[in-house]
This record gives C-alpha cells, sequence and structure tokens, in this order.
C-alpha cells in the first residue's frame, strides 16, 4: 500500500487545491464583513453554468471563463445589495437566514434555466502527466497553480492597494474605518466582488473536471467552512492551509482506511480543531471585553 | 318562504350538476403515476411519465378499457417524488386520499422500499413497480413490477465473465443503491465461482465528485475489470478518472444510462469500448428494429419532440398491463383486479413493447408478483450503446 502513497498525496492535494479555492473566496467575504455567506456555493455553481453556456454557444474556455467572472462579480455585489446591506446591522443568526435564502433562490433560478441533469464542461486541456510514482492531469495542475494565482492576486489588492488598505481596516475595526472616512459600501461591494469572482473562478475550472448541476454549491460550501474553521476565518493562508490539510486527510482516510470514511474523516478533524485549537491554525485568538 | 324556495332549487341544481361530474368521472379509471418529474433523477422520472400519459392518450383513442358491459376512460394523476423517500411518501398519501387505487411506479430504490409498508398494509391499493429494480419489493398480492430486479442485472454481469473468462475484478458501487447493495454479496460470489478474483469492492455515494483515492487503490490491484454499479454523471466520472489515473482494464457498468446523460460528463471516445449490463432499453429495441418499439418512438416523438427515454418502454407497458388485468377481472375493484394480475399470462397483453421471458406456465409474473426480465450487455460504439449478439468476441 506505501507503494500508492505518492499517487495518494497527489490526489489529496488535488483535491485540497478545490477546496482551498473555494474557501478563499468565502474567507474573504466572512474576514472582512462577517457575513457566513451561504450562498457562495452559488456563486460557485453558476460560475460553472455561465462558462458551460458560453462554451456551449462556441466560445473559448478561458475566454468564457473571464466573462463568467465578471458576470458572477456584479452578481456578488448585487446579492450583498439586496440580501445582506439591509440587514446589516441585525444579528449573526439573520444574516445566516438571509445567505441560506440567497443561496436557495439562487439554485432555483438555476434549476429552472437549466434543469437538473448534470454535465460537464468540455475540459480545456484533457492530457494527463504520468511519471514512475503518480499520474496528475493537465487540468489539476492548472487548479493548483490557480490557487497560488488567486491566492497572489488577492494578497497584492490586500496589502498593495489603497482598497486593500480599508479593507484591512474595515476587517480590523468597521467603527474605526468608518470614522476615519472609509466608504462601507465601496468595501463591501469590492469585498463581494473579489469573493464572488474566486467562487466563478473555481466553478469554471472545477466544472471541467467535476459534473455541474444546481445544487452542487451545497457540499463545497460546507467543506469550505471546515477549511475556515481548520485554517482560521479570515486568513488567507489558512484557506490554502487548510484546504490541502483537509484534502490530503480525507484522500488517506478513504485510501488506507475506508472509502465510506471520508467525509467522516473531514468532519472528525473539524470537531478535533474546534476542541483543540478553535481560533483555527492561523487565526488569532480574539477576546471578548 | 320565497327565500326558502330559491335557496332549495339552488341546492338542488347544485346538487344535481354537482353529480354530473361525478356519474362522468364513474367511467373513468384513475392511475396514479408516481415518478420523478423534477429533481436529480428528472432525465429518468420524465419519460416515464411521458410514457403512461401516451398509453393511456392511445388506450382512450382506441376505445378505452372494456370491462364487463361498461367502458373505461384512463386518467392519470400525476405525482412527483423528485426521487426522494420523504416526498414519495407524501406523494402516495396525496393519491390514496384522492381515491387514486392504481399506481405506476416509482423509479427511485430508494423510495419505493419507503412505500411498500404502506401499500401492503392497504387492501385498496394496487401498485405496479416499472423502475425501482431492489429486490424484495413485490409481494404478489398488491405490489407486482415489470421492471428487472437487480439480481436480473446481474445475469448479464455472470454471463459476461462467463464468455470473456475475466480473471479479475475490482467494483464500485452506489452504497445508498438499495438494490445493488443488497445483491453486491450474492454476485461477488457468482463472479468468484466462475474463477473471477474480487480484488476490491469499494463505495460511493451519489455526487460524490472524487474517486481519486479509492481508485488509486483497485487500480494497484491491477484488476482485469472495473465493475461500477450506479447512476451514469458517476459512472462517467469515475470511469474518466479511472482511466486518468491509468487503468488499462475493461470498464464494465451496471446502470440505465441515457447516451445524451452520459454525453454530458465523459466524450464519446473516453466510452468506446464501455460495457453496459441492464435489460433492453426502449432505444436498443429499436436498434434491433422491433415493429412496437419503433411505433412508441415514432408516436413518443410526434407528442413530446424527442426521443423516449430508456425506461418509457416500461413505463408505457404498465399502463397496458393494468389494462388487460381491469378486462381480464372484468371489475375494478382492487381484490379482482390483483388476483386477474397474478393470473394474467404474457399473450394477454399483446401491446407489451418489452420483450419478457413467460414464467413456466405462461404467467407474465412469478407468485411474488415478478416479470422475469433478464439483463443483456451493451457495448458502447459511437455516440451510443449497441447490444451485443456475441459476448465472446
Amino acid at each position: 500500500m506505501l507503494e500508492l502513497l505518492p499517487q495518494q498525496l497527489v490526489n489529496g492535494l488535488a483535491l485540497g487545491s478545490t477546496y482551498a479555492l473555494v474557501a478563499l473566496g468565502l474567507t474573504l467575504i466572512f474576514g472582512v464583513l462577517l457575513i457566513p455567506n451561504f450562498a457562495h456555493g452559488e456563486f460557485y455553481m453558476l460560475g460553472a453554468f455561465i462558462t458551460y453556456a458560453l462554451v456551449a454557444a462556441g466560445l473559448n474556455f478561458w475566454l468564457a471563463m473571464l466573462v463568467s467572472v465578471v458576470c458572477i462579480m456584479a452578481m456578488g455585489g448585487l446579492v450583498d445589495r439586496l440580501v445582506f446591506r439591509p440587514i446589516e446591522t441585525a444579528p449573526a443568526l439573520s444574516l445566516m437566514i438571509s445567505a441560506l435564502a440567497a443561496s436557495i433562490i439562487l439554485q432555483q433560478v438555476a434549476t429552472m434555466i437549466w434543469g437538473t441533469e448534470p454535465r460537464t464542461i468540455p475540459a480545456p486541456l484533457t492530457g494527463v502527466i504520468r511519471t514512475p510514482f503518480f499520474a496528475v492531469t493537465q487540468l489539476q495542475l492548472v487548479v493548483m497553480a490557480s490557487v497560488a494565482a488567486a491566492f497572489g492576486a488577492v494578497w497584492l489588492v490586500l496589502n498593495r492597494s489603497r482598497l486593500g488598505l480599508a479593507i484591512r481596516a474595515t476587517a480590523q475595526n468597521r467603527d474605526a474605518a468608518m470614522l476615519m472616512g472609509i466608504s462601507m459600501p465601496q468595501v463591501r461591494f469590492a469585498t463581494f466582488a473579489m469573493g464572488a469572482a474566486l467562487g466563478a473562478i473555481a466553478g469554471a475550472l472545477l466544472g471541467a473536471t467535476f459534473p455541474i448541476y444546481p445544487s452542487m454549491g451545497v457540499n463545497p460550501v460546507l467543506k469550505a467552512f471546515v477549511v475556515l474553521v481548520l485554517g482560521g476565518i479570515g486568513s488567507l493562508w489558512g484557506a490554502i492551509f487548510g484546504g490541502l490539510v483537509l484534502g490530503v486527510a480525507e484522500v488517506l482516510v478513504a485510501g488506507y482506511i475506508a472509502s465510506e470514511l471520508q467525509d467522516i474523516g473531514a468532519f472528525a478533524i473539524l470537531v478535533l480543531v474546534l476542541l483543540v485549537r478553535p481560533q483555527g491554525l492561523f487565526g488569532r485568538a480574539q477576546v471578548e471585553r | 318562504m320565497k327565500t326558502f324556495i330559491t335557496t332549495l332549487s339552488l341546492c338542488l341544481a347544485t346538487g344535481l350538476f354537482g353529480a354530473g361530474p361525478s356519474i362522468a368521472q364513474a367511467q373513468e379509471i384513475a392511475i396514479g403515476d408516481l415518478h420523478p418529474i423534477t429533481g436529480p433523477a428528472t432525465f429518468y422520472g420524465l419519460p416515464e411519465s411521458r410514457g403512461i400519459h401516451l398509453a393511456a392518450e392511445q388506450i382512450n383513442a382506441a376505445g378505452g378499457v372494456k370491462v364487463g358491459a361498461t367502458t373505461y376512460k384512463i386518467r392519470i394523476v400525476t405525482e412527483d417524488d423528485q426521487a426522494s423517500p420523504t416526498v414519495g411518501v407524501a406523494a402516495l398519501r396525496k393519491l390514496m386520499a384522492a381515491d387514486v387505487r392504481y399506481i405506476i411506479g416509482p423509479l427511485a430504490s430508494g423510495v419505493a422500499p419507503a412505500l411498500k409498508p404502506i401499500i401492503e398494509r392497504s387492501d385498496k391499493v394496487t401498485q405496479l413497480i416499472d423502475g425501482s429494480i431492489a429486490d424484495d419489493l413485490t409481494n404478489g398480492k398488491n405490489i407486482f413490477r415489470n421492471q428487472a430486479t437487480v439480481s436480473g442485472y446481474n445475469i448479464a454481469v455472470v454471463e459476461l465473465f462467463k464468455a470473456r473468462k475475466f480473471g479479475s475484478v475490482a467494483v464500485m458501487t452506489d452504497r445508498f443503491h438499495a438494490g445493488f447493495m443488497g445483491s453486491q454479496s450474492k454476485l461477488m460470489a457468482d463472479l468468484k465461482g466462475l474463477g473471477a478474483n474480487v480484488l476490491g469492492e469499494e463505495y460511493y455515494k451519489l455526487n460524490d465528485t472524487d474517486f481519486s483515492a479509492a481508485l488509486t487503490n483497485l487500480k494497484g490491484k491491477n484488476p482485469a475489470v472495473l465493475l461500477i454499479r450506479g447512476y451514469p454523471a458517476e459512472g462517467a466520472l469515475i470511469t474518466k478518472q479511472a482511466r486518468q489515473l491509468g487503468f488499462t482494464g475493461q470498464v464494465v457498468w451496471e446502470m440505465v444510462s441515457p447516451p445524451s446523460t452520459v454525453l454530458k460528463n465523459i466524450s464519446a471516445s473516453e466510452m468506446e469500448g464501455v460495457f453496459n449490463c441492464i435489460p433492453p432499453t426502449t432505444e436498443d429495441y429499436v436498434k434491433l428494429g422491433d415493429a412496437k418499439a419503433k411505433a412508441l418512438d415514432a408516436a413518443y416523438r410526434g407528442k413530446f419532440g424527442e426521443g423516449p427515454g430508456e425506461l418509457t418502454g416500461l413505463s408505457f407497458d404498465a399502463v397496458h398491463i393494468l389494462k388487460a388485468a381491469f378486462e381480464k377481472a372484468g371489475s375494478i375493484e382492487n381484490a379482482a383486479v390483483n388476483k386477474a394480475m397474478g393470473e394474467l399470462k404474457l399473450a394477454d397483453v399483446p401491446a407489451l413493447t418489452t420483450k419478457y421471458t413467460a414464467q413456466p406456465d405462461g404467467r407474465l409474473f412469478d407468485d411474488k408478483g415478478q416479470v422475469d426480465l433478464r439483463g443483456v450487455v451493451s457495448v458502447w460504439k459511437g455516440q451510443g450503446w449497441e447490444p451485443m449478439t456475441n459476448l465472446s468476441q
């Protein structure tokens, strides 16, 4: 069985990259605006479907993905405007219920447009790279590279731009940021647009690997919340590291213990982290005063 | 007094006019159509439901159902079970509350076991299952099935292994599919009996997307055959991921898998040469040139603007089986119809599009209410499945 370990680790990293890609957008919105955006799964799903529709209409995959990202960024802003901003001072539970409502509405809209039958976006790259120890598809490598690129892009925006400064200030202390003259609507729109864009990229790339259907976002978002708890809410590093750890752990559980236990393994890790390090591996402990 | 007389007149008029439709409805037989019209299994369920409506329409147009001296029209009452046990039970109760006494369906092997105890307890419902393949669903009393059992599917797998003399097999099974899970140990024993070494059994569930860990394990054991038992979206993904991981052996499916659904999830070239072991579908019969299947195909296309689904023929047949049972019973009371169903001969239902094997005494159903419908092997060629006439080649 150990001779299969390199392949299983590659499988785990490939799976973990998909989790990380979904979790990046979620952690951004959660970290800055404290909104548990369950509708992030629907940004992911709609990103996949819009790419699918455009590719089916004859557009090049990468161009279709770009158009899809722009559409979903606009949708992210719209969802914030219609669903979250009207209740921004409401308790966290209200935000969570609103997020779930938005998630269900977007799923139903997608069902009405595309139906429920699973389908896959024709993959732009179909090759497989084989080594003596493991095989990896070109698309899996693209997903891994996209995680790194998305992380780099978000890091640059957050750390090397005035907008990023405003977003970070809002994440640290919203009231103080507003007193300093930071425009909250702009910060909200930018955060939602960036988060949604990351969801759309994930949807387009993973839709070329996995079947797409209207409820496809539910499981990845649940896993992404596990990743957030694992890595630390609001931490970009945490989203990447947490995603990869979760992916590798799941594959090792499925590969070396039993495939039926794959999901149990993921949620067992969640419980363990909550017990041992509730703020996550990269999160900072907060003190309520 | 005048007001009283006016009111009384209105009540009488309402009563009389109200009785009008009741008298008309008495000449109808309501048949419940319980299938997933929405939800993840729509691509199976909708063509089944349409097949039922088409059969009823044709029967009504041809004069209806003649029961003794009375002629009845068939009225189809459709309920959507969404392939969910909870929704299915609610839909069944709704049909029963509306006094619908004959039910065709369901499709999903998760739904049928949930309905069974309710239907078994009632003497006012007769069920004819046209979709679910799980074993032990029928009772020969008021639950019958004109679809194969999963054991019927397995016959084709065993025949294939016998003909090809495969030396080993690894299996991936949908662990929430009651039919496949219930028959797995028997199938494995049968394959071992043929000399095939069962190298591994792994499990997944509907909507899983990553099978790499299990497939890496199975591929490491170098099986001659990868047998996949479940639904086509996952089947396509498993096939694709197995090839990407370097599996070069034979892939065998055991699942109803419309080519249109398959091709939405995997390319035709990646499917080339994959075997499938299920009873012949409507499309297979059409390809084999069967006249009744071709007529069904043409009527379906004429009415719905697209080809029938893989299970449409079974649903279409189910309406004709009930019609034959009503006429044989000379009654539309459940007890009489149930008895007639059990006694129906294959020859009593000439409109059947599916090629069932008659019981030794010529009956359509065995004592448990199950038809004899056996799986055959098809192979993917080009854009779809082709029935295989010679398994050795």
